[in-house]
């Protein structure tokens, strides 16, 4: 009896250095072929090699950025990972287990669960000499419960390994071993338990919020990017220093997080858009040339890829315990922008809202992801570049600066952004700093002169209010109860409403994507609604506080959170709502 | 012609010795024909932080500390520009030292003066890390020993004529592109740390010295060990990297951000992530 699944949740798992990543990288590859979405997240220690490690996707008919409740099929290579993770195995799943590691432990797996065990390791070394040969092993017999045909299977293998000719024949033998011992249990070819439901196959990228969002700062114009190696926003820095060379850009890595901001103001200061990308600890070290940004006036864009805090925390681990830095940290009162993408597509498109509204303010506008959101990838449409928009927000043209009687960096305008002049330029000559400054930049303790200005650049914010990214809406609009999360939240609140809704319970789903300053629109709905979840990964519910100190109608905020490093299943946070509101 | 700022007026007390660094600089710049629109001062924070508002070329005034990172993106940004950072010695050898070190590894063609004082004036009179008697950093020492350096001096405000020359050689060494000029200027705090009489006897110029090789590193690191251990501070240009070549660099402020014309580069990333 063969099962067909439109939602398939996967799982590998061994240690560091075992080569997890590539049966799902493969397995990704049939899904996708298929027409499946994908998404897919790691779980590692913060380590180079070794330490359990596991890789996971989930194919999809339905575009999720979170995975599954359960794994319908779970290949450990070593005990440990049976032990870490026999407990997601949905009780119809399969466990693909190599023995080499020794006995199956007892007391970890569903009871129903069918459990093929073959001495991958051993056999990889004994028969193949390299024992990472076990992830083809491996992939043959996962190829064969899910009854992919082997000329599939063999094609996405070769595919894998096609800028390594001399490692495709030995791998294909290793598929073909893996067939074998399926053979051996039973999964004969055409002929396994389970099955993916046909679906149409559509264009689409496999890209991480990390990627997209430097991507779309590159598009946006960023030419500038300095950073500092740190977990779990390193992906940008290796991505900038790969491709902004070839627009004419320069990325630096710097020796900390106090020199990256400081470049990136520097480079500011010349006219270009400026770039940094850091986690909490690094966001901790920028405070001064953040708030710098918003007294001196300088565009600047900060990736915050929020990890598990507080201080060093936990490197690796999801969490969103950051919002209340970025929206108030800093010395004294500056203007700034907190945009908050949910998936890849998001990421890439608020990268580009960031980096005009950047532009537009003149001060530092913050995109914030979180662990699972910057690392996990998801399938999206491929990014539309045909249309993007280069806002040079208040920036001098030789013969508009020619045209103005006198220059004025800091000129006190009706909306708040003065006409800038970048050095290079004759008759812009001015003077930026972060003390308290007169519109010629000369500092000043004026008690009038310190409060327009104050006033000037509140009003900047003002003034792009209604180009600040709208949220996304899901569940049923009319419902009197509301849920509301962003980042990591995003997908995973989708699925809970779906539930939820099908089980009697209405509910109206909002993910904002402008965290700050709040939006009318995340207000309206707060108001509109008796009683509202806020979802988020953090001790103090710090999204919560936020709207509750900002919102009229606070009392009907209810917090719902999560901060053990681990994202919320779908069952897991329907659960949590069902039994709020079953409480109420 | 577009009317800017006027430049301010010092604030510095009489007898300061910054007085003669900004005399040294503007000199120098005006010896140079630098245009003050593509000048560009970046100064710390501290009495010699406000060097910047008086030139009336560009000018920014940095975080305490954070001068040379700021200068090397603006640098990196418009290689084009003539970049000076300035400070004093709390905000480059206290706060800010990590940055200098790495400045010399990274060796961008930019200025630094430091005004060196010995004391924190602007906070009256605290220790520096210069003060003499408390283990004085020597960061011509330091800049030697990181190999990629180029560029050291050191002046005397009271030796105006080699302080503009030596800041024209730094100015013109940046300028060419040959990398990273320190210039360390003794420049006393007459009303916290009056240094003028010690600084009087002890300096020793190494440019009236004719059996000093500025472009040999290792004779010039036993040489300034060797006159600091007789409470010696030499003075002059002390290293000369005469290898130095001009750098080609790339320059994103005039780069091509135009989305159109980019689009299908654009594409070609994006094309890496399809499945």
């Amino acid at each position: 009896m063969t099962r067909v699944l439109s939602d398939l949740n996967a799982m590998v798992a061994g240690q560091g250095g075992d080569g997890s990543l590539t049966v799902v990288t493969l397995l990704g590859n049939v899904l996708a072929g298929r027409g499946f979405h994908l998404y897919s997240t790691r779980n590692v220690a913060s380590r180079i090699k070794g330490g359990p490690a596991a890789a996971l996707v989930r194919g999809s008919i339905e575009p999720r950025t979170g995975m599954g409740d359960t794994l319908d099929v779970f290949v450990a290579f070593d005990t440990e990972a049976i032990e870490l993770s026999g407990h997601r195995v949905a009780a119809d799943g399969f466990v693909v287990y190599d023995s080499s590691a020794g006995p199956l432990p007892s007391g970890y797996l569903p009871d129903d669960v069918t459990v093929i065990e073959i001495p991958f390791g051993r056999l990889a070394v004994a028969d193949l000499r390299r024992e990472l040969y076990k992830n083809s092993l491996a992939f043959g017999v996962v190829s064969r419960i899910l009854t992919f045909s082997d000329t599939e299977a063999a094609s996405v293998l070769e595919a894998r390994f096609a800028s390594r000719p001399d490692l495709v024949e030995r791998n294909l033998e290793a598929l073909r071993e893996g067939f074998t011992f399926a053979d051996d249990h039973g999964f004969t070819q055409n002929a396994g338990p389970l099955r993916l439901t046909d679906t149409k196959h559509s264009d689409r990228i496999l890209i991480s919020g990390n990627h997209a969002a430097a991507l779309g700062c590159l598009v946006a114009g960023v030419r500038f990017f300095a950073g500092y190696p740190i977990t779990p926003a390193t992906e940008v820095l290796e991505f900038m220093t790969r491709h902004i060379g070839s627009y004419g850009g320069v990325a630096i890595q710097a020796e900390d997080e106090l020199a990256a901001v400081n470049m990136a103001l520097g480079a500011s200061l010349a006219g270009v858009r400026s770039l940094v990308a850091t986690s909490g600890p690094g966001i901790s070290l920028m405070q001064e040339g953040i708030g710098h940004a918003g007294a001196a006036e300088l565009p600047l864009v900060v990736i915050d890829a929020q990890r598990a805090g507080p201080s060093t925390g936990m490197p690796t681990k999801s969490e969103q315990s950051d919002i209340g830095m970025l929206v108030h940290g800093g010395n004294g009162d500056f203007p700034r922008i907190v945009l908050a993408p949910g998936n890849p597509s998001d990421a890439f498109e608020l990268a580009m809202t960031a980096t005009n509204l950047a532009q537009a303010i003149q001060g530092p506008v913050y995109l914030m992801l979180d662990q699972a959101v910057s690392q996990d990838s998801a399938t999206v449409p491929p990014f539309d570049v045909s249309n993007v928009e280069i806002d040079p927000g208040q920036r001098l043209t030789h013969d508009q600066l020619d045209t103005l009687d006198a220059y004025r960096r800091y000129a006190i305008t009706d909306d708040g952004p003065s006409p800038l002049a970048v050095p290079g330029m004759p008759g812009g000559m001015g003077l930026v700093t972060g003390n308290e400054h007169d519109e010629w930049g000369k500092v000043s303790t004026d008690p009038v002169n310190r409060v327009a200005m104050m006033d000037k650049r509140a009003r900047k914010i003002e003034a792009v209010l209604d180009e600040m990214p709208t949220g996304h809406r899901f569940g049923d609009p009319s419902a009197p109860v509301g849920i509301v999360g962003v980042g990591m939240e995003s997908g995973v609140m989708r699925e809970a409403a779906e539930r939820l809704i099908a089980t009697g319970t209405p509910i109206a789903g909002l993910q904002p994507r402008t965290i700050w300053p709040v939006p009318h629109e995340t207000l309206a709905f707060l108001a509109s609604k008796e009683r509202v979840y806020v979802v988020e990964h953090n001790h103090e519910g710090q999204l919560a506080q936020i709207l509750a100190s900002v919102g009229r109608d606070c009392a009907t905020v209810t917090s719902i959170l999560k901060y053990d490093g681990l994202p919320f299943t779908p069952a897991e946070l329907t659960t949590r709502i069902a039994e709020k509101e079953a409480a109420t | 012609m577009t009317a800017t700022y006027r430049p301010a007026e010092p604030i510095w007390c009489a007898g300061c010795g910054h007085f003669g660094v900004e005399a040294a600089l503007i000199a120098a710049l005006a010896d140079l024909d630098v245009p003050k629109e593509e000048t560009l001062v970046l100064a710390g924070i501290g009495c010699s932080g406000t060097i910047q508002n008086n030139m009336g070329t560009y000018g920014y005034h940095a975080l305490h500390g954070r001068v040379l990172p700021t200068a090397t993106g603006s640098w990196e940004a418009n290689p084009e520009l003539t970049v000076i950072a300035a400070g004093g010695d709390g905000d480059g050898y206290a706060i800010g030292m990590g940055h200098l070190i790495h400045t010399f590894r990274r060796n961008p063609s930019i200025t630094y003066i430091v005004m060196n004082n010995g004391i924190y004036g602007l906070t009256k009179g605290q220790n520096s890390p210069t003060r003499q008697g408390t283990a004085a950093l020597d960061a011509a020492l330091l800049g030697l020993s990181v190999l990629e350096t180029t560029f050291i001096a050191r002046g005397f405000t009271r030796a105006p004529d080699q302080l503009r020359r030596l800041t024209a050689a730094a100015l013109t060494h940046a300028r060419q592109g040959h990398g990273f000029a320190f210039l360390e200027v003794l420049s006393p705090c007459v009303t916290y740390n009056d240094t003028y009489p010690r600084w009087e006897t002890e300096h020793i110029d190494l440019d009236a010295d004719d059996t000093y090789d500025p472009t040999d590193r290792s004779s010039a690191f036993t040489r300034v060990v060797a006159l600091e251990a007789e409470y010696r501070i030499p003075v002059g240009l002390i290293y000369h990297d005469p290898s130095a070549e001009p750098g080609s660099f790339p320059n994103p402020a005039s780069a091509d951000i135009d989305p159109v014309r980019n689009a299908e580069a654009y594409s070609g990333i994006i094309d890496r992530y399809r499945i």
